[in-house]
């Protein structure tokens, strides 16, 4: 294998952890929607945090780092749409699912407390797990990953 | 250097295979851990019925994208960037297909899981989705790093 089908396979490495790490924490989350108790919605919020985050996270810089060496190592420019244009939407999915993932720790603890105290669903936990705001931002974080994508098959400006 | 040879035309057919087989992942991922926690809180029946909807409404569909993507981006590319079936695409296809049968078992499983609560039907499903999550790693490998070509 060639140094670029080295740094190719690990980016697509990294890209897959990205990736499938949001949506193993989309599944989870849509799964907290369903819970019936506290200590299910507790529980499944703690899998994102123990799972999907660590592996968005350690995707994350994989894609960066080999994504830029990989331009270096192809002889593509970093000034070209589809490269920049990828660095730019790759700070905002980390800014949307930084801040969609605070709501989701709010709920996290709300959900703790209550399985802590008689464990029964409350309105006001179903509200913070469904919160409009939260699920927008984290969703939006994943559409951006998908624009990303789309941005890395067809580069355009190339 | 298949990305800058590759045609536009083929981008639509790859970015589904991609996009299919990067949200198979993540299903497979969700479907790994919740079938562990299983094992340490059987008694909470939300873990065995988020495995089973896990793979059903995540993991199934996410295959069918990416099976369809693979067929279509293989009639596109097949006699124009390669001949024969080199070494990444066997790998590939093989992983696809027999993905499919462990799918449907783990899918198989999951449900028993989740109506009769017996421990090893989520133990299965664990082993089950740990044999996918390797032969997943080992197909973007061998396909991205284009083996044997």
């Amino acid at each position: 294998m060639s140094t670029y089908e080295w740094l190719l396979s690990l980016h697509v490495t990294g890209a897959f952890l990205f990736l499938g790490g949001g949506a193993a924490a989309g599944i989870l989350n849509l799964r907290a929607w369903h819970a019936e108790r506290p200590s299910e919605v507790a529980l499944l919020l703690r899998l994102i945090a123990r799972v999907a985050v660590p592996a968005i996270g350690i995707g994350s810089i994989m894609t960066l780092l080999i994504g830029l060496w990989l331009v270096h190592n192809a002889g593509y420019s970093y000034g070209t749409f589809w490269v920049w244009a990828g660095t730019v939407l790759w700070v905002v999915a980390g800014a949307l699912g930084a801040r969609g993932g605070s709501y989701q720790s709010k709920a996290g603890v709300e959900a703790a407390r209550l399985a802590d105290a008689g464990d029964t669903m409350t309105a006001e936990l179903r509200a913070l797990v469904r919160d409009p705001v939260g699920n927008a931002l984290s969703y939006g974080s994943g559409l951006t990953l998908l624009l990303i994508l789309i941005l890395m098959i067809w580069k355009p400006g190339q | 250097m298949i990305a800058i040879l590759r045609p536009h035309s083929w981008d639509f057919p790859l970015f589904l295979h991609v996009f299919g087989a990067m949200v198979l992942f993540g299903a497979i991922l969700a479907t790994t851990t919740l079938s562990f926690v299983g094992w340490r809180l059987p008694e909470v029946r939300a873990v065995s019925r988020s495995t089973f909807w896990a793979l059903l409404a995540g993991a199934i569909p996410a295959w069918i994208v990416m099976r369809i993507g693979a067929q279509w981006a293989y009639s596109k590319e097949h006699h124009q960037l390669f001949e024969g079936t080199p070494t990444w695409l066997a790998v590939g296809l093989g992983v696809a297909d027999a993905g499919l049968i462990i799918l449907l078992l783990a899918t198989g499983f999951a449900f028993w899981w989740q109506r009769s609560q017996k421990a090893i039907a989520g133990r299965v499903v664990s082993g089950l989705a740990v044999l996918y999550l390797i032969l997943l790693a080992v197909a973007w490998l061998a396909m991205s790093g284009k083996w044997g070509s």
